[in-house]
């Protein structure tokens, strides 16, 4: 047993699913988010079990023993990126807003022994894994254009360019496109 | 430490991040294979997941080298060990315990480290996303705060890539089409590829080719009108015929029946529509009609005396009449019985057949050659065939052949067709060219028949001539007591033409000539009559078996009704006068048994002049008054037909004469004619499948699956093996009956050969261990039926005594024989023991017979009797036999003289139980029998579950290949699967008669529910020898009990063995 604060201000209690809907396809909401940490060493910690202890607990601190178990139910982590720090979550839907509000109560992330602080940015909720993917592409390609048009230096600048021309083309190109950036990254460091 | 100040604000950590780790992951390590949970999966559950997910990008996780993590990278990468191993050694810096310290500590390295790691990753996917590898760990691992831009934007476009392959490639196991909403989903989207959305195209393209392989070819080019046309619809049926024959009847069964291909012949399985009771209703009340123009039919043409010497070869007295009976060879009744491999009796049977002679022609007094029709089934034509030209010394084929028509019109009708065919297939206009030169002809008779071979051969020493008359005739059988009326009602007498005419002009010459002679048209008019009185008799079970009445009939089409009725027997003509009773009593006398249809030339005729349907069509639509009767004159065909009587049940007591009717025998050509007539008034049509019932209501052996002893039995039986195990086969070991557990050992063949010789072992292993001196008559006294043995006994020689005293302990008891003992029989036992093997050994030549000898069945028949109802029926016939009383004495010789023969017996159950094919006929123990008395409701004991030493072993060996195989995949499970069928005893069988805890005495070959009995029945054969040994081992008013047991059944069912005679 842990002590469960519920907090004031939590959101208003959503209403139980009515029982026809078990017989259609349960309907799940999922959330892309992404981790933002100073600490660099924090990504490494990220993995999916880590993970979902981590929104678990944060769920059961803010919204009680009902949101624990209302959340558990269909929640898995669907997808993880410890490069980018983009996660998918997955929820209920009638209860996606019991994980949407507990999540920036993350405040650090824990794992063997090592804790770094980070926070949770939510960046889309979608109801398929498709619409989120499709985000996340639209996503990523305008980070890194923002990323292109802030880019004075040269070296950098080519480089950049290259990882936005090979995510942006197609698929046989892409392969030598990124193939040949990667060397040109290498001779580059040197 | 720099900040560039030209980052997003929003990045602005990670990008220090990104610096510090040098993302030294391999290409393919990067977006690890998502683990599926394998252990719960089944394989093929599991292919088809991870083929859904292969698009689907996975988890990116840093393993930093920490053990838990790499184990848990271990556990999800079953398939991918390789790449990610790979990974671990490249991943990066922070881990204290890295396994590739060069890469870390020399900052030179790096460069040459990194070459064969990218060729290798290429090697490996060729995906090629070596974008990944920043190539600076060394810098990373000395200046955790660098940062470059570059390796976070390698890392967005990464995952960009790899959530771009996610989004656009389709991944499902549907087809394109099917991914698509409904919204936009259109009618034949899955076989028009332009109503997909454009971008669908392509894909939906790959997939309808891939699909267009396995669909069946195209039909030909013609369209269904152009192959509907009467021309190519003949071709066609005659192309069809070439490799099965079809009889007349062919295509109208064909639309009602369902067909099989069987003996060479296409023919009606049963009616589509729900008949089982129908037909057995038509049977018993009614009519019911069968085509058995697939029985062959062979003819020895020759002198009497000659053809008698011929086949007294091939047929024994002891089975009951033979070609020589009065009746039957003055022509007036049929025949039948069972051939023999000439002077082979009792061993080597061919097969039952039906014979009938051709009448004598009446005035003559010389000697002339007789005609001897012998009908077989088409599955028994071969070896009788090949077994007459050898009795016969028949070894060329003459030169003329006008004896077989079809000899000569074969060749040119042939020709024809293959070239029509051959035209037609390449240009129509070529073959309507040909078509107004030679007319395809409609193929009559057997469509398969090699035209240069003989089917006639004669002998230079005996003058015999023997034919293959296979398809020249029509056989219809008409079962029921309705068979009568129908018969009369379809068919008219010819007129006999009064005035004279010039034979040439009218096409029926031959019966001009016949109407001159005024001996034939009295014959005719004498046939007529009684063909009249026929209507007045209620059923055709009142004629003598066999009788023959020969005909000549006008065409039955002419006065076909005009709706479809019953045809009733009308009352005015049953009467009961001196005519008919005699008809009653002594059958058809000879001379009107005569018909022209022995005439080869005139049947010929007879098939060539007939009117065809559609002139006949023509001319009805040209009478004055529509509906009329069609007066056809002197152009009427007249076709001469054998009409003869088949007796229906002739053994048993009950339900004699059931299912007793007429076979119409008519010349080829004329199929439709009659049988649409006949179907008019109302006859019932049955296939194969209601002559089995016909022939188990009858308590007669069907051809050929009774007869284990004839070599087209044997191959019945084969086939049937076969079709039965390949369907046990289809169903899942958990859903079919574990035969081993059910104690059966062969439950889809009846092994007779090896039941006889575990028979036969039983009794002189016994005679043998029964030498020692400790044997005994403990019980004698105690059985009525044994002190009458032992007077025997005494009269009789020691030899004699001694071998019933060890054949008389029976398998159930083995406890009694150790007990006093009376010593002189004993002694003598020595010898004797022996020389009751060496007899058998000689006797035989270790195959089994079927008993068939008269004398013995009906001895066997009436001991099978219980003592209550042999008072009553069987005294009298023991007194008129001077029958033996049922004792070890008497069994002896009958022992020696078969020691390996089946009894084909006919099993009643007692109370509950369904026989079925291959049940298990098997002796019933004392206590059953005790049981039985005190509860007269007792349902009969249970078989105890056996083990299956089989599948534990199974089991054991897949485990073992599969421990070794792990890694080579699950293929091997497959094929230990198919090495022995699991639920069937593999290899040879273990004693049958003792593997269960009753004594198996024999097999079911027919079984069901009885609807004329109302309870089960079943036919079948059980050892002689066993079959004495449970009789003298049974009390006397209980004799003929047995248990019958069904293959996937633990539970016995009384019923009692009756030989019918």
């Amino acid at each position: 047993g842990f002590p469960v604060p519920v907090l004031a201000h939590s959101p208003s209690r959503p209403r139980l699913p009515s029982l026809t809907r078990f017989c259609a396809r349960p309907r799940r909401r999922y959330l892309l988010c992404e981790l933002v940490s100073e600490d660099p060493r924090c990504r490494a910690c990220l993995e999916e079990r880590v993970l979902f202890g981590l929104v678990r607990d944060a769920i059961a601190r803010v919204h009680g023993a009902f949101g624990a178990a209302a959340c558990a139910v269909a929640f898995t982590v669907k997808y993880l990126n410890a490069y980018t720090g983009v996660v998918l979550l997955r929820c209920r839907k009638e209860f996606y807003q019991l994980l949407w509000s507990a999540l920036p109560f993350i405040t650090y992330l824990e794992n063997k022994g090592q804790r770094y602080a980070c926070f949770f940015n939510t960046l889309h909720v979608g109801g398929t894994i498709r619409t989120c993917q499709k985000f996340l592409i639209q996503y990523n390609r305008r980070q890194l254009l923002i990323l292109l048009h802030n880019c004075p230096d040269g070296e950098e600048r080519e480089s950049i360019k290259k990882s936005v021309m090979s995510c942006s083309l197609e698929e046989p190109q892409e392969d030598q496109l990124s193939g040949g950036g990667s060397e040109e990254d290498a001779t580059e460091m040197e | 430490m720099r900040s560039p100040s030209y980052l997003p604000c929003t990045l602005l950590g990670r990008r220090r991040l990104e610096g510090v780790e040098p993302a030294a992951l391999g290409p393919e390590g990067l977006w690890l294979c998502r683990g599926t949970p394998a252990l719960e999966m089944s394989n093929a559950r599991e292919k088809k997941h991870a083929k859904k997910m292969r698009n689907q990008p996975t988890n990116v996780t840093l393993s930093s080298g920490f053990g838990a993590v790499d184990e848990r990278g271990v556990k999800h990468h079953n398939g991918n060990e390789k790449s990610f191993q790979y990974q671990k050694q490249e991943s990066h810096s922070g881990a204290p315990q890295h396994q590739q310290p060069k890469s870390t500590h020399v900052p030179s390295e790096p460069c040459m480290n990194e070459q064969p790691c990218k060729s290798q990753c290429r090697g490996e996917k060729g995906k090629g996303q070596a974008g990944w590898r920043g190539g600076h760990q060394g810098a990373a691992r000395e200046i955790p705060k660098y940062i470059t831009a570059s390796t976070f934007a390698q890392a967005r476009a990464a995952e960009v890539n790899a959530m771009l392959k996610a989004v656009t490639q389709k991944s499902s196991n549907s087809l394109v089409f099917q991914t698509l909403p409904r919204h936009m989903r259109r009618r034949a989207m899955s076989h028009n590829v332009k109503r997909l959305p454009r971008r669908l195209r392509e894909i939906a393209q790959k997939e309808a080719e891939k699909t267009e392989h396995q669909k069946k070819e195209h039909s030909k080019n013609k369209c269904r009108k152009a192959r509907r046309c009467h021309l190519n619809l003949l071709l066609e049926f005659n192309r069809r015929q070439k490799k099965n024959v079809w009889l007349e009847t062919h295509i109208w069964h064909a639309k009602r029946f369902h067909m099989v291909k069987k003996w060479g012949y296409c023919l009606g399985e049963s009616p589509t529509v729900k008949s089982y009771r129908a037909s057995y209703r038509a049977m018993t009340k009614h009519c019911l009609l069968q085509d058995l123009s697939y029985y062959c039919c062979l003819e020895l043409n020759g002198k009497e005396e000659e053809i008698l010497k011929a086949l007294a070869r091939m047929c024994s007295i002891d089975t009951g009449l033979t070609f020589a009976a009065v009746h039957c060879l003055s022509g007036k009744r049929q025949g039948s019985l069972v051939l023999y491999r000439a002077d082979k009796y009792p061993e080597e049977m061919l097969g039952p057949i039906t014979f009938i002679w051709k009448p004598e022609g009446g005035t003559s007094t010389t000697p002339v050659n007789r005609k001897l029709w012998l009908w077989t089934h088409p599955t028994l034509k071969q070896d009788i065939l090949t077994e007459l030209k050898l009795v016969c010394q028949c070894v060329q084929p003459p030169e003329a052949a006008a004896s077989i028509p079809e000899v000569v019109l074969t060749p040119h009708e042939e020709k024809s067709h293959i070239k029509q065919t051959e035209n037609c297939k390449k240009r129509k206009r070529e073959s309507d060219g040909e078509k107004n030169t030679n007319p395809v002809k409609k193929i009559v008779g057997d469509g398969t028949r090699n035209p240069f071979q003989p089917y006639s051969w004669t002998s230079s020493t005996t003058g015999i001539v023997v034919s293959d008359f296979t398809m020249e005739m029509n056989r219809y059988r008409l079962i029921g007591p309705l068979s009568h009326s129908i018969l009369t009602e379809a068919l008219k007498t010819a007129s006999v033409y009064t005035e004279v005419e010039d034979a040439e002009t009218v096409p029926h010459s031959w019966w001009v000539e016949a109407c001159k002679n005024p001996d034939s048209v009295s014959v005719h008019h004498r046939q007529e009559a009684f063909f009249e009185l026929l209507g007045g008799i209620a059923s055709p079970a009142e004629f003598p078996a066999g009788t023959v009445l020969g005909l000549t009939v006008g065409d039955p089409r002419v006065n076909l009704p005009q709706k479809k009725a019953k045809a009733l027997p009308s009352l005015e003509k049953c009467q009961d006068n001196e005519k008919v009773r005699q008809l009653r009593l002594e059958g058809v006398p000879v001379e009107c048994a005569h018909s022209f249809i022995w005439n080869q030339d005139i049947c010929k005729s007879v098939t060539e002049n007939k009117i065809s349907e559609k002139e006949l069509n023509q001319m009805r639509s040209e009478l004055m008054v529509p509906g009329s009767q069609l007066n056809l004159g002197h152009r009427e065909s007249k076709i001469p037909i054998l009409l003869i009587q088949q007796p229906g049940k002739v053994t048993g007591e009950d339900r004699l004469g059931w299912g007793s009717g007429w076979d119409v025998l008519l010349p080829k050509g004329w199929g439709m004619a009659f049988w649409i007539p006949f179907i008019y008034r109302g006859a019932r049509v049955g296939g194969l499948k209601e002559a089995l019932i016909h022939s188990r209501y009858k308590g007669a052996p069907s051809i050929p699956d009774d007869f284990p002893d004839c070599p087209a039995g044997i191959l019945f039986a084969r086939e049937q093996e076969n079709n039965l195990l390949e369907k046990y086969k289809r169903h899942p070991p958990a859903k079919r009956p574990n035969y081993v557990k059910h104690g059966t050992l062969s439950p889809f063949r009846c092994p007779w050969g090896q039941l006889t010789r575990d028979w036969e072992s039983r009794i002189t292993t016994r005679a043998e261990s029964l030498v020692s001196p400790s044997c005994s008559w403990a019980n004698v006294k105690s059985d009525p039926g044994r002190e009458d043995l032992c007077v025997v006994e005494d009269e009789q020689e020691s030899k004699l005594s001694c071998e019933a005293e060890t054949l008389k302990d029976k398998p159930g008891e083995p406890e009694e024989m150790m007990d006093t003992d009376s010593p002189g029989a004993a002694v003598a036992g020595d010898t004797t023991g022996e020389g009751v093997c060496g007899n058998d050994s000689g006797g035989t030549k270790g195959t089994f017979c079927v008993l068939r000898s008269r004398k013995l069945l009906k001895l066997l028949a009436a001991w099978c009797h219980p003592v209550a109802r042999r008072n009553r029926v069987a005294i009298q016939a023991s007194r008129m036999y001077q029958q033996q009383e049922l004792t070890r004495a008497t069994c002896l010789p009958i022992l020696r003289d078969y020691p390996r023969s089946l009894v084909w017996v006919s099993l009643s159950l007692l109370k509950k139980g369904n026989p079925e094919l291959h049940t298990m006929i098997c002796i019933p123990s004392k206590d059953d029998i005790l049981l039985l008395n005190e509860d007269r409701l007792y349902g009969g004991p249970q078989e105890s579950r056996h083990s299956d030493p089989f599948k534990a072993k199974a089991r054991k060996q897949k485990e073992k290949k599969t421990e070794k195989e792990q890694k080579q995949g699950g293929q091997h499970c497959a094929i230990v699967c198919a090495e022995g069928t699991p639920g069937l005893w593999p290899g040879s069988l273990p004693d049958i008669t003792g593997h269960c805890s009753r004594t198996l005495l024999g097999f079911v070959t027919q079984g069901d529910f009885s609807l004329a009995a109302g309870c089960g029945e079943a036919l079948g054969f059980v050892s002689l020898t066993g079959l004495l040994e449970m009789l003298l081992s049974q009390p006397a008013d209980k004799r003929g009990l047995v248990l019958l047991r069904t293959p996937a059944s633990l539970q016995y069912r009384f019923a009692r063995i009756i030989i019918d005679i």
